[in-house]
Order: structure tokens, then sequence, then C-alpha cells
């Protein structure tokens, strides 16, 4: 008999191959590129003129272009996780996806890991130009602490993506919906046009459990000088820590149970529905 | 002729349905709650929050609070009309494979558009009028459903119907063209949201752009909008104009959008049929 | 031909074993019973062939043994792994390839998206390009190999789904009407592909469903009917041949005109008829009794006032057992 690999090499090299076609679709398809880069950029400029429309200060602008920045990520996780589910179980691929040995986690793993070049690049091109175009500076002696808050951020956004990404393996129409009735309302609540300070300790509070909030926050305290302070950064940093095995656990059982649902009620079969 | 205007009508009739149901997911309540309150009320929210983080609230600055809500509320059109319109092309043809179908029909295509764009359109004005009405509750806005100035409202709605149904006619078949045209629609409506006057008045854009800008009917039908219902208590962004300036301008930009939207549609379609992007398979 | 069953395969091995299985599906507004009391044994290294017309139970039957979905009654085990308890273990030992599937990434190259799916099952790339080369080599896709799959013609996509299927060695082959729809030259390579994967290690097992009469016994060791969700019958292509062996076949070929199937069928001594379409032509196969009910059949014709075009004896085939078993052709539409 051959031996039989074992888990944790089906594991990464499922996240590998499945990363494999996000990759090479950058350069097969440049028409993603645009995409990729016009939609967040356009939607962070339209913010900035806002601020300046209302003639707010200078450092309004820096909010805006880091929430830019975090934006991309935030819609990584939202659509490239959860709505590619629902792709590709319109194609069959999720069913193959299913029968191997592999698993769901690292399926969605890959998917997000090959999007996050993309992101990152996204990312940094609104941040650069944002900061160029509109004149903002930054205190760089708070950038080894911002960049591990935004890791930590990163962490803890994608067990919430994976927990997204399990509705989308029962749900597929209706899960879009869900796409599109959390986003704009998560884009509220996690400050990213403005700082969370604003929406007061209880709305704010409530908007933390949100991984973007408080990450977003705390990079923002380092970097720009004069946030107005939600909570201590170092706070808002433990709590994301916190939040990670949190969504983790949580997107880790809800994929179990979101499986065998699907699999009773013929969901992981089914096309469109 | 009267049959094939009867064929015409039965068409479009079919094509509203066809839109409604698509979009309306057949079920229930929830996808109108998500697209025409939720979504259109959190964008409000983000602004009015923007507006009070930096006025602090105060009244002589009102005006511009009434500006960014009605701008925001109106916007609804334009996106059921571009981006969710385009989108919901592409839908019908990847995800139900129906678009050939409705290609091939008998009724002709640009009427089976234009049905699925005008039940579009009717679900923008319930979003419109809900946002309005919590608005003018929730952050006390002096709108008075009795003093809105209707017939000039009507008939600026009615060109930007128009120049929105042109404009996403066009854009849902250049699409077509596109592998993964999903979310450009959304990049138009968001590139239109910069240049049209919705959440901010475009002379704050640069140069250029607030020149392009000027182009636009959105503008004129925007702040014609805003004058309609708060005439003289919110800000305004030609205050120079005239009402009926104002809507000279609209009325010309409307016939410019429509004559450049059939140009572009006619190109297009040949592309479409040329290339045959009508059954595309648009797999990722 | 149909293979003989390799005698070193232990026969004792049973490949899958169902029992009582059943499964109901509900939707919204009905409640459909998709199969029930299914009992099916099936040994290590056949060719076991699932077949019956659409809407029979098949794809749901493959689906519960490649744990893709769960039983409402009853329990399955493929290689001795039960499908609902064991689904873990059992994945890495199977494999499914179904007919017009569409999966995978457009922008992927031939060979990448193989490589792909290999990946899943944890396969080392070098071992897993070793195998693709030689697979997509032997279907004759080598050429392709590095072309974009969004460009591949209905043919080769098969192809390259089979390819996909045999890569990982699964112990068990589900194959769900994998020539559907697909031209002759096409689905003949498919099944010689298959045959010859059969041959190469006789423990391994094929399950083959179709609503081709001719791919079943041309390639299955033993064939199950099913219909509405049950099994109607089973055995080998020859033995189901024997239940019209007693029988008078006769193709009968009409003019256009008014139906009369269900007046033939009415005759006495008619144990079966169908027809379909054919140049112009209406071809009915009747199974009769004897020779002598033949003189009934034609004064019914007559009487309908419909015209000869042709008539010849002939040996049964198994469509022929398939339309006594089960009532109907495989084609056509059932009427309720
Ligand atoms: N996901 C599903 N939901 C509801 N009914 C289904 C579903 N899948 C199949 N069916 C019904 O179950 C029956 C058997 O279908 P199927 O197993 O696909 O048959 P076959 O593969 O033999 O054509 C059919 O009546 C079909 O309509
Ligand atoms: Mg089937």
């Amino acid at each position: 008999m051959k031996s039989s690999p074992s888990e944790f090499e089906i594991f990464w090299r499922t996240v590998l191959a499945r990363a494999y076609p996000r990759v090479v679709g950058l350069s097969r398809n440049l028409s993603w590129l645009f995409f990729d880069f016009a939609f967040p950029l356009v939607g962070t400029f339209a913010m900035v003129f806002v601020y300046q429309g209302l003639h707010a200060p200078r450092q309004y602008l820096g909010f805006v272009v880091m929430g830019g920045g975090m934006l991309a990520f935030w819609q990584n996780v939202l659509w490239t996780m959860g709505t590619q589910f629902s792709w590709d179980r319109g194609n069959g691929t999720l069913e193959l996806m299913a029968v191997s040995p592999t698993s769901f986690e690292a399926v969605l793993l890959g998917m997000a890991g090959g999007a996050m070049i993309m992101t990152t690049l996204r990312a940094v091109a609104i941040i650069v130009l944002g900061s160029l175009l509109f004149k903002v500076t930054y205190n760089l002696g708070g950038l080894p602490p911002a960049i591990g808050v935004f890791l930590l951020t990163l962490a803890a956004l994608y067990g919430l993506g994976m927990l997204l990404a399990s509705l989308f393996l029962y749900y597929s129409r209706e899960a879009w919906h869900l796409g599109d009735a959390i986003q704009e309302p998560v884009n509220f609540l996690s400050g990213l046009y403005f700082p969370v300070h604003a929406l007061g300790a209880y709305v704010g509070g409530a908007a933390s459990l949100i991984p973007v909030t408080l990450g977003l926050d705390a990079m923002r305290q380092f970097l720009l000088p004069g946030t107005p302070r939600f909570l201590d950064p170092a706070l808002e940093t433990v709590i994301v820590a916190l939040e990670i095995p949190l969504f983790a656990i949580l997107a880790v059982s809800s994929l179990r149970f979101m499986e065998v649902r699907a699999r009773r009620e013929g969901k992981l079969i089914s096309k469109w529905s | 002729m009267v049959l094939a205007l009867a064929r015409t009508w039965s068409g479009y009739r079919t094509a509203v349905r066809l839109g409604w149901l698509v979009s309306s997911n057949w079920t229930s309540p929830v996808p109108f709650v998500i697209y025409t309150i939720i979504r259109p009320i959190s964008g409000a929210l983000i602004l009015v929050v923007m507006y009070n983080v930096i006025t602090g609230g105060r009244g002589n600055t009102r005006n511009y609070l009434a500006f960014l809500v009605i701008g925001v509320s109106f916007w609804a059109f334009v996106t059921e009309g571009v981006s969710d319109f385009a989108v919901g092309i592409l839908e019908d043809r990847g995800r139900f494979k129906m678009l050939k179908y409705a290609y091939l029909a008998p009724l002709r295509f640009p009427v089976f558009l234009v049905g699925r764009a005008s039940s579009k359109l009717t679900s923008a004005v319930a979003s419109v009028a809900i946002v309005l009405v919590v608005a003018t509750v929730g952050l006390r806005l002096p709108i008075n459903p009795l003093s809105v100035d209707y017939p000039l409202l009507a008939i600026a709605c009615l060109l930007a119907f128009i120049s929105v149904m042109a404009f996403s006619i066009a854009l849902s078949v250049v699409l077509l063209a596109g592998r993964d045209a999903y979310g450009y629609g959304e990049i138009m409506a968001q590139v239109l949201y910069i240049v049209s006057g919705a959440i901010f008045p475009i002379s704050v854009l640069p140069g250029p752009l607030a020149f392009f800008a000027s182009l636009s009917p959105l503008v004129y039908w925007l702040e014609l909008t805003r004058r309609s219902i708060l005439h003289g208590r919110v800000y305004e962004m030609f205050p120079g104009l005239s009402d009926g300036e104002v809507l000279t301008r609209l009325a010309l930009a409307t016939a410019g959008t429509v004559l450049l939207g059939y140009l572009v549609y006619r190109w297009a379609d040949r592309q479409a049929r040329w290339k045959g992007y009508i059954d595309m398979d648009a797999a990722q | 031909m149909p293979r003989t069953p390799n005698p070193s395969s232990d026969a004792s091995r049973l490949a899958v074993e169902t029992r009582d299985l059943g499964r109901v599906y509900k939707t919204r507004n009905e409640t459909v019973t998709a199969l029930s009391s299914v009992d099916l044994k099936v040994r290590e290294g056949e060719l076991f062939g699932v077949l019956g017309p659409n809407g029979a139970g098949k794809t749901t039957l493959i689906k519960i043994l490649v744990t893709l979905l769960l039983p409402s009654s009853g329990t399955a085990k493929v290689d001795g792994l039960d499908v609902v308890r064991e689904f873990r273990q059992l994945r890495s030992r199977i494999a499914i390839v179904s007919g017009g599937e569409n999966a995978g990434y457009g922008l992927l190259r031939v060979r990448e998206q193989l490589w792909m799916f290999s990946q899943f099952y944890g396969i080392k790339s070098k071992v897993a390009y070793a195998r693709i080369d030689e697979l997509l080599e032997r279907l004759g896709l080598a050429s392709v190999a590095n072309r974009q799959i969004s460009g591949l013609s209905s043919g080769m996509r098969q192809k390259m789904n089979l390819v996909r299927g045999l890569m990982t060695d699964p112990r068990v082959l589900f194959l769900d009407e994998p020539t559907v729809a697909l031209d002759v030259g096409a689905a003949r390579d498919l099944r010689e592909e298959v045959s010859r994967w059969m041959a190469e290690d006789p423990t391994r097992t094929v399950i083959l469903t179709t609503h081709y009469m001719q791919e079943a016994d041309d390639l299955c060791d033993r064939i199950a009917i099913v219909n509405r969700g049950r099994i109607v019958i089973e055995g080998t292509p020859q033995s189901l041949k024997l239940e019209v062996q007693r029988d008078v076949v006769v193709d009968l070929q009409l003019e256009p005109g008014v139906p009369v199937l269900d007046r033939l069928r009415e005759v006495a001594g008619v144990g079966a008829a169908s027809v379909r379409e054919e140049d112009g032509l209406d071809r009915f196969s009747l199974l009769l009794a004897d020779d002598a009910v033949l003189t009934n059949v034609i004064s019914a014709v007559e009487r309908s006032g419909r015209r000869v075009a042709g008539l010849a004896k002939r040996e049964p085939t198994l469509e022929d057992a398939f339309v006594k078993l089960v009532g109907r052709s495989m084609t056509e539409e059932e009427t309720q």
C-alpha cells in the first residue's frame, strides 16, 4: 500500500494550490487589476472630498486615507472569501473540493492568501496615492507598533471572513444579500471614514466586535497625531488579539456545522438554488 | 404596426416582471430591506457622522447637512439604475443563462433592457422616500411635504431617469464584453458619485474634473431636487443660476447623454454579436 | 464486449454496499422521494452500471455514495467505510466525474488545473505532474496541456475531467453520466480509457450511471436498472436480456399519422411497446408473446388508418429488456 499524505500535508498543499489561480489570475487577467484598484480608490477619494467640502482639518484626510487602506482588506475578506464559495458552488468546484480529503479551512486560507498580494498592493496604492495627493503627514515613529496591530487585525479579520464564508457554504443567493447587507453598516460602524471616537462609548463599544474598528483606531493613534482617543491603543491591541481565537473558533465550528447541514439538505450538490 | 406595438408592450412588461423577480429574489422583503433601507441609510449615517465630527452640528451649517442627505438619498436612482442594473444583466448571463434567450426572443433587446431598468428605478423611488422620511424625523431636517415643488421635482427626475437609463443600457452592453465585468457597474456609479455633486459640491474637485462634472446631467438634477425640496434652506452649488437655467442645462445634458448612449450602444451591440459575448460563460 | 470480472480479484470484498437506502428531498412546496429501499452490493473489481431514465435517482445515489449528500434512511458503505460516519477517511479513496461538469477556473491551463485538484489530495507535485502528463498523453490531450481550460471543447473538457478522476488513483471511481452530450468519438475514447484503467488493477471498481443503453451493455459487468428511485432489476447484461429471450422482438415502421402507441399496448400478447422518430418515420419496438400476435398488431395499425413502411424481427437487446421492465423507453417522457 502506498503511504497516504498526512492531514498537514494536504492542508498546506491545498492552501498553495488554491492561492495559485488567484496569483496567476493577476497576470492573465489585467482587467481585474483595474477593477481592484479603481474601486476602493474612488470610494476613498469621494470621502476625502466630502471632508474638503466641509473644510475639515488636514488630519481628517489622513483618517480617510488609512480607512481606505483598511477598506481594501475588509472588502477582500467579504467578497473574495465569502462570495467565492458561492461561485464555486455554481460551477461545481465546491463539490469537488468537498469530496476531496482536504478541508474548507485550507481552501479558504488559500483563497484569501492568494488574493492578499493584490489586496496589499491595493491598500499600499491607496495610502501612497492618497497621502501624496492630499498631503497627509504621518508620525513614522509609530510605524512598528502600527504594523504589529495591522497584522493582528488581519488575522482576526480573516477569521471573520471564514465565518462569513461558512454561511456561503449553505446559502447562496441569500448570502450575497447578507454580504451586501453588512458591507455598508460595517463601513459605518468600524469608522473607516472617521475616528470611532465619534460614535460614542456604546455604539463604538458594540462596533469593537468588528476587528477592523479597534485595529484601525489603534493604527491611527500610532501614526496620526491628534487622533481622538477612543481607548488606549495598547488596550485596543490586546482586544484585537483576543478576537483572533474568538473568530477562529467560531469560524471552524460554523464550517463544520454548515457542512453537515449542507450535506443533509443537498446544498453541496445543487447548483444555483 | 399595432401588433408590433402590442408585442413590444407585452415584452416590456415581461422584462419588468423578470427584473422584479430576479432582483427581488422572488421571496421575501429581505432584499428590499437591504437595498432600499439598510444600505442607503448606512451610507447617510457615515456622512452625518462626518458632518457632525467637523461642524459639531452647529445651526448655521445645517443647510450643508440637508445638501448631504438629499444627495445621498436620491443617489439610489443611480445605484439602482447603473450598478445594480448592469450587474443584473451580467447575472442573467452568468447565473441564469437566460440572457441569450432574452436576446433571441422576438422581443427586441433594448425593450428588454428598458424593462429591466424600469423595475430597478421603481424600487429606487421607494428607497429615496424612506431615507428622506427617516432623515426628516431623525435629523429634524425642515422638510415639509406640503411645500415641495413637485412639478419641478418630477421634471428633473424624469430627465434624470432618461439619462440614467441611457447611460446604464449602454454601459451594460459594454460590460458584456468584459470577462469579469462584475463590479465595473459599481465603479461607474462610484465615479458618477464623485462627479455629480451627490455628497459634496463639485467646486471641491480639482479643475479638470470639475469641468467634466459640469457636463453631467446628474449635477443639475441633484441641484434641482434639493431646490425643489428645500428651496433657500439647502446649500446650493449654482447660486448664480435660476431654477429655469438649471433645468435648461439638465435638459441639454440629458440630450447629450442619450445621444452618446445610443452611439455607444450601437457600437457595443455590434461587438457583442460579433464576438459572441451574449452567451459567454464568465467563469473565474 | 463485456469484460469478464477479473478472476484474481477478491470477490468477497464489497466496494459498495447499501442497505435500505433512501433519500427524500424537501423543497418549499413539495417532497420528492428520489431513492427508496435501495439494496446494492458491488464487488471489488466490478464495473457496475446504474441505468435509468432522467429523474430516476441515479445522481442522488452517486452523491450519497461520494459523501456529498446524506441519506434520509438506510446505510451505505464504500470500500468498507460508512459514508455518513467515516466520510473523512473515505474521501481520499474515491473520485467522481460527472457529465457536463464545468468545475475549475477558466484562466488556468489544463495541466495547472489538474495539478490544483491533485493538491487537494496532498499528492506531491512531482508525482502529480508525472501522472497528469501520462494520463493526458493517453487521452490524446498532450497537445492542449498548456491551453486555458476556458478554450476547451466539451469533449476535451470531459477527458480532462476524467484525468482528474483517475490521477488520484481512487479505489472506487464514480462516473455520473460521463459521456452525456459528447460526440461519438470522444465518448468512445472515454469508455476505452475507463476499461483500460480497470484492466490495469483488478481491485479497482467503477460505478457508472448512464441512460445510454449501449454504453451499459458494452462496458458493464453488472447492471442495476433504476426507475423512480427503486432498483427494478439487477444482473449481468446477458441475464437481463434473458428476460426478453422468449419474446418475439419486432421493429415496426409506420408513416406519420395519429398516435397509436397506447392502442398497440392494449393488443393482447404485446408485452411492451416503445417508439422513437427517425427519418420521418415512427419506429416502434414491440415485444410480442409469440409470432401469432403480429397479425393482431397489424390489424390494429390498419384500423387506425396508418401505413406500414417496414417490418422486421430482430434479436432482443438490453433496450427491449428495459422497456419490458420499466414499461417505457429510456427517452420517452413519463406521463402521469
Ligand atoms: N436538490 C434537489 N432538490 C429537490 N429535488 C431534487 C434535487 N435533486 C434531485 N431532485 C429530484 O430527485 C429525483 C431524482 O433526481 P436525480 O437523482 O438527479 O435523477 P437522475 O440522476 O437519475 O436523473 C428527481 O425527481 C429530481 O427532480
Ligand atoms: Mg443525473
